[in-house]
């Protein structure tokens, strides 16, 4: 069977105006194997399945299934070969049931009335067997984000697609949910489905693929078996120089505590509930402290409670000694930096160039205007000055309009922007969301200098690795309350997991490790 | 940039070319209907037809006929200096429409605020006597208290959409219809209806029945016969300003920042409801000038009785920002250009059999091809970059995607959850991942 290859992509090349987004790529997908498509942001990947989807045409390159030349003109027809994809960002309608969502485009009809009592059973048949459980007659909005994914998932299987596309499932999951989606992939793998898995996360990759291709800058580095290789040597291959996997810090020193919050309550937007319930904490001078939790815990709300972007209940929030719990958002930026969980709500305005977000809060000082009139040069040369510093790249520098720049430059400029007004505190959310090796690495080796000019750090993060290597400090939250405090070097992923999923929390069940 | 053949990839070029396309779309258009209401009614002939083509294209140069019963062309002050006079108000309002598209609004409710800024300007013009207190420092009364009246008329649809976030398209509707009855009603009660000239109802008196009117500065002795005034020196003053603001002062950079992300507006520690409100009291003050300015001339005379129908220039506003693309500049040159054809309209009535509203036939062509002037782009595009079949294709329409999604031409879309994020599709697009 091992040269049986049920599809393949040869040679394929795809132009867009100033860029080879693909430059001759060859991707070849055994039967029942799950290949891994590794890369960067910016590497080509989504473009390359996109190709493959039938969303784009190649210039050069063809496709072939089952060793016959195919056209993909669009997505039906990349559907009519079985080819099926659950997309970062899931294509579901919010209002409809899970039901309706998976049989949406491939109803079962008779004389245009719909027997969704045969889909029904169909369905449930196929969430039996790969135990992918999902609540039918749920609203899509109400369900979990990971019962969201079974539902992607449960669509590929309802049209029974052979060739099944994974773009980046697992940033959106929880550990265990991970381990349950590896779990499955394997399933539809031995049953002969054929996956094409895109990532780069290293551990994962490692952990399910049986090979690997590595694209870096549009162009293909190679295919590897996965056992006959490691994640320093795939991690080299992606980024093309050797690359720090592990964060190297030194200890930490607290000082004077920056920032202190007592018995903060913050509402929620989504219910009628409080989502913060009465949360104290400190974080000093030179300690990285970090939240840990699974999305949907009171983080969001805890950071919107601490920046101002959100009313607090009550309870006292003290920066730098002066308390800011009713303070206005530019008061408090006076001392913090924020570096929001949402780079595109609330991070950049897209549609504004590089150089005019990167004054977003410092416009008004004197140095960039003078008597209401903002000096441009002044701003130019401030933003070309951290450009360079904080290696931002983008097509034409200070003006290029942010919305055309990749995921991971736009993150660069707001750690560029967020860590150059020299805050006291640094308030990071999730700063590595959806980043390369290469970015994440820059942004970890960022903050830890911030931390070690005396600067104090609070991470939220829902990833436990970033959790372990970058903090001091973890507090775990778990439904809108810190159930425990951990020292990273004493305590396991294990551990912290069952505390974030609520098993157990401090002074109820068992002893704090 | 600076090589010539950037010159036809500009952004600039590609915006003025789409609007130039729409206006000769329209022109033809009208051309048509001019023809086909010739050869269907039995008064007109061919050639009558053709006079009325004619007179579209070159109304404001017509000079009457000659003796023999042709068109004559040539140097026309009066034509020029009335074109000049009526695209004041266009100019301000087309300024009003622009300054909320730019900052992520549609201001619709241009008609009720120059409703407002006429009302006040009338009654202050009106009523307070220039026996007792100067003219001129009556004129700026009235011009500022029309202002104002504007701004306030402005103002609370924008609280409105910025403390309980309903769409400001739907307030403006309603505050213009408000504005309509409150007017009426206003004038009903006043004692300043015309009865000094008998067989008119209706009407209130010209300001120049106290003696106020706008100063001409010389511009009458340009344009001798016409209605021109220093308004128009007043509305290119306010194109400036507003050019000024919007692209160089640390307000402009907030009201823009609100208007195109408002959270990440708020994130940076801007005020965006108060820049909501402000925006809109903005556009609300220029609508309102408008009205104020066109009464302020002294020689055009108001009928109150609003409440069945809003004044035609407050939307007109909508197209001279459209086919200025949003820019306070541009929005002169269509302002001016919208009056041109409402002179030439004039000229139609007058001359021809046909009647003025061919004219406004071809406006809403124009209006209706600017909204599509990004469509109009986006063929501009294509057509000038080598093609790689489909691809080609593909590229520019995402290309127009994404200016779709952020150009302030599309009416902005209400966001009735503050939880939904904005722009998660946005890396989806083109060649990044």
């Amino acid at each position: 069977m091992d040269s049986d290859y049920i599809i393949e992509m040869l040679h394929i090349t795809k132009e867009f105006p100033g860029i080879v987004a693909n430059d001759d790529i060859t991707l070849q997908l055994r039967r029942g194997e799950i290949h891994a498509l590794l890369g960067e942001n910016g590497a080509g990947k989504s473009t390359l399945m996109s190709v493959l989807f039938g969303l784009y045409q190649p210039e050069a390159g063809v496709i072939k299934k089952n060793g016959e030349v195919v056209r993909i003109d669009d997505p039906n027809d990349a559907t009519a070969l079985g080819i099926g994809m659950v997309h970062q960002h899931f294509k579901l309608i919010d209002v409809f049931t899970v039901l309706d969502n998976i049989i949406l485009g491939a109803e079962t009809t008779r004389l245009g009335f719909l027997k969704k009592k045969e889909a029904r059973a169909k369905v449930q048949a196929l969430s039996e067997k790969y135990g992918l459980r999902v609540d039918l007659d749920a609203k899509v909005e109400d369900i979990s984000v990971g019962m969201q994914q079974r539902v992607e998932i449960l669509k590929m299987l309802y049209r029974e697609n052979e060739i099944l596309i994974f773009d980046e499932p697992t940033a959106v999951l929880t550990p265990q949910e991970i381990d349950e989606l590896m779990a499955t992939m394997r399933g539809f793998a031995k049953e002969g489905k054929s996956i094409l898995f895109i990532s780069h996360k290293l551990n994962e990759i490692m952990a399910v693929s049986d090979r690997v291709t590595v694209l870096r800058k549009g162009k293909c580095i190679g295919t590897v078996n996965t056992c006959d290789t490691n994640k320093q040597e795939l991690s080299n291959m992606m980024v093309g120089r050797p690359v720090q996997l592990v964060v190297s810090k030194g200890e930490a020193r607290p000082a004077d505590v920056i920032l202190d919050v007592k018995d903060l309550v913050v509402p929620s937007k989504m219910h009628k509930n409080n989502a913060v319930k009465g949360v104290s904490f400190s974080v000093r001078a030179g300690e990285i402290v970090c939240v840990a939790g699974i999305d949907g815990n009171g983080q969001t709300e805890l950071i919107h409670g601490l920046t101002g972007l959100e009313k607090i209940s009550s309870g006292t929030i003290e920066l730098c000694g002066h308390d800011i719990s009713r303070a206005s958002i530019r008061r408090r930026s006076q001392n913090l930096s924020h570096i929001p969980e949402d780079r595109h709500k609330h991070g950049l305005i897209l549609d504004f160039s590089l150089e005019q977000n990167l004054v977003l809060q410092r416009y008004r000082e004197p140095r960039f205007q003078k008597g209401g009139f903002i000096r441009k040069d002044a701003v130019r040369a401030y933003s070309d000055e951290l450009i360079r510093q904080y290696d931002v790249r983008s097509g034409q520098g200070s003006v290029t309009r942010v919305r055309s720049m990749s995921g991971g430059n736009q993150q660069k400029a707001i750690v560029a922007r967020e860590l150059d007004r020299e805050s006291p505190l640094v308030v990071a959310v999730q700063p590595t969301r959806g980043l390369d090796v290469g970015a994440i690495e820059y942004i970890h080796s960022q903050l830890v200098s911030e931390r070690d000019r005396g600067h104090a750090i609070l991470l939220v993060s829902l990833e436990l690795d970033e959790v372990m290597s970058l903090s001091d400090r973890i507090l775990v939250m778990y439904e809108g309350e810190i159930v425990g405090e951990f020292d990273p070097k004493k305590v396991t992923v294990q551990e912290l997991g069952l505390y974030m999923a609520g098993a157990k929390r401090d002074g109820k069940e068992g002893e704090p490790a | 940039m600076k090589q010539k053949s950037d010159f036809w990839k500009r952004d600039t070029t590609r915006s003025v070319l789409a609007s130039l396309i729409s206006i000769v779309i329209g022109m033809v258009v009208g051309g048509i209907v001019i023809l086909i209401v010739g050869m269907t009614n039995k008064s007109l002939t061919i050639g009558s037809a053709l006079e009325g083509i004619r007179l579209v294209i070159g109304g404001i140069f017509c000079t009457g006929r000659d003796a023999a019963g042709s068109l004559t062309f040539g140097f026309s002050p009066v034509n020029l200096g009335n074109m000049l006079f009526r695209a004041i108000p266009l100019i301000l309002t087309g300024l009003s429409v622009a300054i909320a598209f730019k900052t992520g609004l549609f201001n619709i409710g241009a008609p009720g605020q120059y409703l407002m800024g006429t009302a006040a300007t009338l009654f202050i013009a009106l009523s307070i006597p220039t026996a007792a207190v100067p003219a001129w420092i009556v004129w700026i009364l009235a011009f500022l208290g029309g202002m104002a009246a504007g701004a306030v008329w402005g103002a609370i649809p924008g609280a409105v959409k910025a403390f309980l976030n309903i769409n400001e398209v739907l307030a403006c509707i309603m505050t213009n219809w408000i504005a309509a009855n409150l007017v009426t009603w206003a004038f009903d009660a006043s004692s300043l209806k015309n009865v000094a000239e008998y067989g008119k109802t209706g009407y209130v008196y010209k300001t120049t029945f106290n003696g106020v009117a706008t100063p001409k500065l010389g511009l009458d002795k340009l344009f001798p016969g016409s209605q021109v005034n220093a308004g128009i020196l007043i509305a290119l003053l306010f194109a400036v300003l507003i050019y000024i603001l919007m692209s160089k002062t640390t307000l402009g950079y907030e009201l823009k920042a609100c208007g195109a992300n408002r959270h990440a507006a708020r994130y940076a520690g801007i005020r965006d409801k108060r820049n909501i409100v402000l925006s809109m009291a903005i556009a609300g003050a220029l609508a309102g000038t408008a009205g104020s300015l066109y009464y302020l001339s002294g020689n055009t005379e108001f009928f109150w009785s609003t409440y069945q129908s809003l004044p035609a220039v407050g939307f007109n506003g909508i197209p001279v920002a459209l086919l200025a693309v949003n820019n306070p500049i541009a929005v002169i040159f269509t302002g001016i250009f919208m009056s041109a054809l409402d002179v030439a309209g004039q000229q139609l009535t007058s001359l021809t059999a046909y009647n003025e509203y061919i004219t406004s036939v071809i406006i809403a062509v124009i209006v209706y091809l600017s909204a599509f002037s990004l469509v109009i782009k986006m063929w501009i595009s294509g057509g000038r970059k080598p093609r790689h079949g489909k691809a080609a294709k593909e590229d520019a329409a995402v290309e127009s995607a994404s200016e779709l999604g952020s150009s302030a031409v599309t009416p902005p879309v209400p966001d009735p959850a503050d939880e939904t994020p904005p722009a998660e599709a946005a890396p989806e697009k083109g060649g990044e991942e």
